[in-house]
């Protein structure tokens, strides 16, 4: 396979990633390609899915559905997929960053490459969200979390061009900007949602 | 004899006593998990009530495991970076068996009930007064090899653990003041708001000096030593450090955000927390560029991966915890499961993962002998991993959770939903963090296992000093 990372490639990405890593490691696609053929239509499974499931099902807490008004909700996943695209976005400009520490690759691309597979499982797991109870979401993610992270040690050796040491450490730096980026969103959100921003939150 | 090789059979002993506190603190902490999800565990039995048997978790993860392995790692590391054997040496021992003894006993007072109603400080009054008696003879020890040094410059790691001993001791004492009524009992001296004020100045510098200073001297000492490379940057890590004493003494307001205390120390406790993210970082960076020079050790060794990984959920931690004073975004969190998130991913992402990384180095080269297992070791990674990542993503799902249904306003203006239907919806959540511990303590298990059978049939090697011509490297 050519180095070019298509949606319809999804399946290989999953299921054959090893092939996947050998032909990027081969070839540095270009930027404007992995974004647009692949990285964009990933990004945006998480935020339809979440919305067509939060219309129909409402938000699942555990106690009765909180449901929201048509316009929230679509606010609302609008800025989840911003959310997500600054989070893939910076994670690959941080990876190249790191990349020189580590001996690594710099392709722009590459670094866009990899952590678009990686966000890869995660993105197909996010079909859960059409029913959003948090708890079967937590149950459902944190398996395509773990076989994200299994794609981030995995490749980043062979995509990056480095030796599995040094791309063991690069992976572990990735994961502790990938967790501190993820609270942050936490943080974010809950500092919104207690001004006011938020869905039926405050008086 | 003695005063020819290094004292480092109480250095064995300590951390014996630090793996075997591990695996039962954390055995505590998982039955309490399990105690949240079936509470009828506790059989009607008082000293198994979840109140009591928390209270033993907390008690012997901190002063059992990570103050033995605290005491272990500051007893080998000095003696090596001042080229002398350990000052007063049946001092030492005196503080092993005190400090153990203190708790046994202390955990058998907890279990029949006695406790002085401060978090991380429920020990009574006796046992405050021997803890006292010990951490002085601690401090003697370990200034007094200081003192008695071939070095002439005082290494960072003795530093970080000088600052545990001098300002712990302040804290112990300051917020152990009471008025003993019975042997079982007594009363601080605080009252109301400004009793808070001082046990969250005890709790959360008993986090910055304990969990944070004191681990940071372990990973100075054992990263450079580990990776053998002298620290990424020396000067760095000594504007670190101060920045980090002077900064973290304030932080302690921000658990009482809108709390009865004056805004103005909840602001300043936010805007001091804020400001501790600069020198908590610039450690991570010093630990990350250190052990990225020495990768070519990762694959063959598995105790460094630990170091690699406590590094990142430092850098978590200590990220989190700022934000989590911001009171805009403590007006959500407080109260809900994602503290104990934090809590966690600081004291098992950071504090056990570098300790054990720390163990699998020391004990081999204690014992003269290498690790009976790799392979285990390398189980217990993934295992550690796998745990504090369930663990943490339990208590972000729960924890928002319990804040959007908490701030959550009917049309009335009134609270939406009930206290106890938010906490039985949070029944799956517990399940998920009981699991996550169990995880986690299979893997200290594994690692007691291997460690013991490390050291089995073997004494702890006698190591001498270099001569004093011996140059003076930064990561001796």
């Amino acid at each position: 396979m050519a180095a070019r990372l298509s949606i319809l490639d999804l399946g290989k990405v999953l299921f054959r990633p090893n092939a996947v890593f050998e032909a990027l490691a081969v070839e540095a696609p270009p930027v404007t390609q992995v974004l647009f053929r692949f990285a964009l239509w990933l990004g945006l499974l998480p935020p339809v899915f979440a919305c067509i499931g939060t219309l129909n099902f409402g938000w699942r807490l555990g106690v009765e559905p909180v449901f929201l008004p048509r316009e929230t909700v679509i606010a609302i996943s609008g800025a989840y997929f911003v959310a997500l695209l600054f989070g893939f976005l910076s994670s690959a400009v941080i990876a190249r960053w790191m990349a020189v520490t580590y001996d690594a690759s710099q392709s722009l691309g590459r670094c866009f490459a990899l952590m678009a597979i990686v966000g890869a499982p995660l993105a197909v797991g996010s079909v859960i969200h059409l029913y959003p109870h948090v708890f079967i979401n937590v149950l459902v993610l944190v398996p395509a979390l773990i076989w994200s992270m299994y794609l981030l040690y995995r490749g980043l050796p062979i995509v990056l061009r480095t030796g599995p040491n040094r791309g063991m450490l690069m992976a572990s730096a990735l994961i502790a900007y990938l967790l501190v980026a993820a609270v942050s969103l936490l943080g974010v959100t809950v500092a919104l949602w207690g001004s006011g921003l938020g869905p039926r939150i405050g008086t | 004899m003695s005063t020819v090789f290094y004292q480092d059979r109480v250095v064995t002993a300590f951390t014996a006593c630090a793996v075997f506190w591990a695996v039962l603190g954390m055995m505590a902490g998982v039955y309490v998990a399990a105690e949240l999800v079936w509470p009828t565990i506790d059989f009607g039995q008082p000293a198994l009530s979840f109140g009591r048997l928390r209270t033993l978790h907390t008690t012997l993860v901190l002063f059992g495991f990570g103050v033995s392995a605290l005491i272990a790692t500051a007893f080998y590391s000095v003696q090596r970076t001042s080229h002398v054997p350990l000052f007063a040496p049946r001092l030492a021992w005196f503080l092993l068996c005190a400090w153990q003894l203190a708790i046994v006993l202390g955990a058998a007072s907890i279990m029949a009930g006695w406790n002085g109603g401060k978090e991380y400080a429920e020990l009574e009054w006796p046992f405050d007064l021997a803890i006292t008696v010990a951490w002085v003879a601690f401090a003697v020890v370990f200034f007094g090899t200081i003192a008695r040094r071939k070095m002439e410059s005082i290494y960072i790691s003795n530093w970080f653990y000088g600052a545990l001993i001098i300002v712990v001791a302040m804290l112990h004492i300051v917020n152990s003041l009471a008025m003993p009524a019975t042997l079982g009992k007594s009363y601080s001296l605080f009252a109301g708001a400004q009793d808070a004020v001082v046990q969250w100045w005890y709790g959360h510098n008993a986090v910055g000096f304990l969990l944070t200073g004191g681990f940071l001297g372990m990973l100075y000492y054992f990263l450079p030593k580990h990776a053998e490379q002298p620290i990424w940057s020396y000067r760095l890590s000594i504007v670190a450090f101060w920045a980090f004493v002077y900064t973290y003494i304030w932080a302690g307001p921000h658990h009482l955000h809108y709390h009865s205390i004056p805004e103005w120390v909840q602001s300043l406790g936010m805007v001091m927390s804020l400001i501790l993210l600069a020198p908590s970082w610039a450690t991570m960076v010093n630990g990350i560029m250190t052990v990225s020079a020495a990768s070519q050790k990762l694959r063959t060794d598995p105790a460094l991966k630990f170091i690699v990984l406590s590094l990142a959920f430092y850098g978590l931690a200590t990220f989190e915890g700022p934000m989590l004073a911001i009171k805009s975004v403590n007006v959500f969190s407080h109260f809900t499961e994602w503290t104990i998130g934090h809590v966690h991913s600081g004291a098992l992402g950071w504090n056990a993962l570098i300790t054990f990384g720390t163990f699998y180095f020391l004990v081999p080269r204690l014992a003269g002998a290498p690790l009976y297992s790799a392979r285990l070791a390398n189980i217990h990674f993934w295992l550690a991993l796998a745990g504090v990542m369930l663990y943490v993503l339990a208590m972000w799902g729960a924890g928002v959770s319990q804040g959007v249904l908490w701030l959550s306003l009917d049309e009335l203006g009134e609270v939406r939903f009930s206290f106890n239907d938010v906490m039985a919806a949070m029944k799956p959540y517990y399940l998920l963090r009981f699991v996550a511990g169990l995880v986690f303590l299979a893997g200290a298990v594994l690692m007691a296992f291997n460690l013991a059978r490390t050291f089995a049939g073997r004494r702890t090697i006698d190591v001498a000093p270099p001569g004093t011509h011996v140059a003076a490297g930064a990561s001796t």
